[in-house]
């Protein structure tokens, strides 16, 4: 398998002296991202982030377990994400690369362990069955900014995604199909989003969302996750330089910006999906969802 | 209806395609020809990989079972030996699926061969991978209650022409010979043929040619056969590649 290509020396110098001067390959702003779009699919459940050239598909599908003997009343949640060799050839198929490893590792701790989805309400009937949930990440096209563009991408299919109703009598549980009763929303607990830093001139420049050539040069990056109430559920630092702990705090205040920008956004979207579902207004009459 | 897709809309691999039809979306990437590893190089002819990606979980014998029926197709495609010891990464992401596919009583890997077919052959186009010919598939089932086959039907159409007796694929070459068939359930020869004789109908019909097309027009197929409308979409790619060479 051929190894990803390495960024010349001229390309390397060219952007780290042009950062110097403050302007950026593409001539974004230091803080800017680059524009994303998000569409949703037919189904429910299904998220296609696309930021600036990457591109990343999340698909949310769900079956029913019998849920782990230590955990009886939660049901199951699961991140899957595997590279193919369609975002670049130096991804083989089952064996991952550093970047697979950090991807899966930091939207673990994201969205799974900061509880951004309630698990408890995948409980069927306890210790008997559960609803176990599974997000699959495919990156499709690759030009850096990963982590941000799959934590997008993740909690906007989850907020799209409609699981099945059931009807619980006594041990026996019907899965209701989606004609006989209209799927119900997950219940998100809240919405966590990242932003990467990446960071260069020993720790003394940051940029938001690089792309992969500037990935290619930095000297290391911060990667930020928060909700748009400010609460952080993980900073995450890779790479040698040190960085000032006043920078840590400046970064924490861009990244919240950025998350309350981007939670915005994304409820605008689902604001648009759920219009165009609810074609006839009969949406609300249909719908099994309890008033909490 | 005949497929939509979109060629190269990934920036990152050397060629794609993005395919859509009755139901079936996929997502295709070729890379090549690209560095073989030593245990896979072949000394006179390029090895070719393929990859299938379901839309949920990781792969299962399902998915090996597509990738080994897809890389005998492709390889007679393929113009593997200008190429020696080099590789030609297929990879197709399934995307999409009709919300029926599971219990329409047709063998999902046979329903979703044409569609994958389909894919990795727009997407070695785009890739510019040197081809000696292109190819057309369908998938063709009898039902046990008529014997008129039907020809590359919706998942829905298939929902109600069940119990379904056999099902085929068959793939044609640019020139119209059979290059692939995988078959399943109970059929006598007969059977056999006029499966072939109406997916070559809807593969590789010549324009204006005289054939059974009165019942696929009730159905909306228009157009021309496949192999016109692979035709039509490259010449459609082309044309907007060579703008700057056209316009005047």
């Amino acid at each position: 398998m051929p190894r990803e290509v390495e960024i010349s020396i001229i390309e390397r110098e060219f952007i780290q002296n042009a950062l110097q001067e403050g302007i950026r390959r593409d001539g974004r702003e230091f803080d800017a991202f680059r524009p994303l779009e998000l569409n949703f699919g037919d189904e429910y459940g299904v998220a296609d982030v696309q930021l600036g050239k990457t591109r990343v598909i999340v698909r949310i599908s769900v079956d029913v377990v019998a849920p782990p003997p230590e955990r009886k009343f939660d049901g199951v949640f699961q991140i899957v994400t595997e590279f193919s060799p369609m975002a670049s050839p130096a991804f083989e198929v089952g064996r991952p690369t550093d970047a697979e490893v950090i991807l899966s590792r930091v939207l673990e701790k994201a969205i799974r362990r900061s509880n951004a989805l309630d698990t408890e309400s995948l409980c069927i009937i306890a210790g008997l069955k559960c609803f176990a949930l599974r997000a699959d990440v495919h990156i499709v096209d690759h030009d850096g900014g990963l982590i941000d563009a799959s934590c997008i991408a993740v909690m906007a299919a989850l907020q799209h995604f409609r699981r099945p109703d059931v009807i619980v009598e006594g041990e026996k549980a019907t899965v209701l199909s989606t004609r006989e009763r209209d799927p119900i929303p997950l219940s998100i607990l809240h919405q966590p989003l990242s932003v990467t830093f990446s960071y260069y001139e020993e720790g003394n420049l940051f940029l938001v969302d690089a792309d992969l050539a500037e990935e290619q040069v930095r000297q290391g990056e911060i990667i930020i996750t928060m909700n748009r109430h400010g609460e952080i559920c993980q900073v995450n630092k890779y790479g040698g330089a040190p960085v000032e702990p006043l920078d840590l705090l400046n970064l924490n205040n861009v990244a919240l910006q950025k998350v309350k920008d981007i939670s915005k956004f994304i409820q605008q979207k689902l604001d648009e999906d759920a219009k165009k579902r609810d074609a006839g207004g009969l949406m609300a009459e249909l719908s099994a969802e309890n008033a909490r | 209806m005949h497929p939509t897709t979109q060629l190269s809309p990934l920036h990152r691999a050397d060629g794609s395609a993005t395919y859509t039809s009755n139901g079936y979306t996929i997502i295709g990437a070729v890379n090549g020809p690209i560095e073989v590893q030593r245990r896979d190089e072949l000394p006179t002819e390029a090895t070719l990989e393929v990859n299938v990606r379901p839309a949920v979980g990781v792969g299962s014998p399902r998915e090996r079972h597509l990738e080994t029926l897809l890389h005998g197709a492709l390889r007679s495609v393929v113009l593997t030996e200008s190429l020696p010891r080099s590789l030609v990464q297929i990879t197709l992401q399934v995307s999409g699926m009709p919300s029926e596919e599971g219990d329409c009583g047709v063998s999902s890997s046979l329903s979703i061969l044409p569609h994958l077919l389909h894919t990795a052959l727009l997407a070695l186009l785009s890739a510019s991978i040197p081809l000696s010919t292109i190819l057309t598939a369908a998938l063709v089932v009898i039902p046990s209650s008529s014997s008129t086959p039907l020809v590359s039907p919706t998942a829905n159409q298939l929902l109600r022409a069940k119990p379904i007796r056999s099902a085929h694929v068959f793939a044609f070459s640019g020139d119209g010979s059979l290059l692939m068939n995988e078959s399943d359930g109970v059929f006598s020869l007969q059977e056999w043929d006029e499966a072939v004789e109406a997916t070559e109908e809807v593969c590789c019909k010549e324009e204006g040619g005289v054939g059974l097309s009165e019942g696929m027009e009730v159905d909306g197929r228009e157009g021309g056969s496949l192999d016109t409308w692979l035709r039509e979409v490259v010449r459609g790619k082309v044309n907007w590649e060579m703008r700057w060479k056209t316009a005047r």
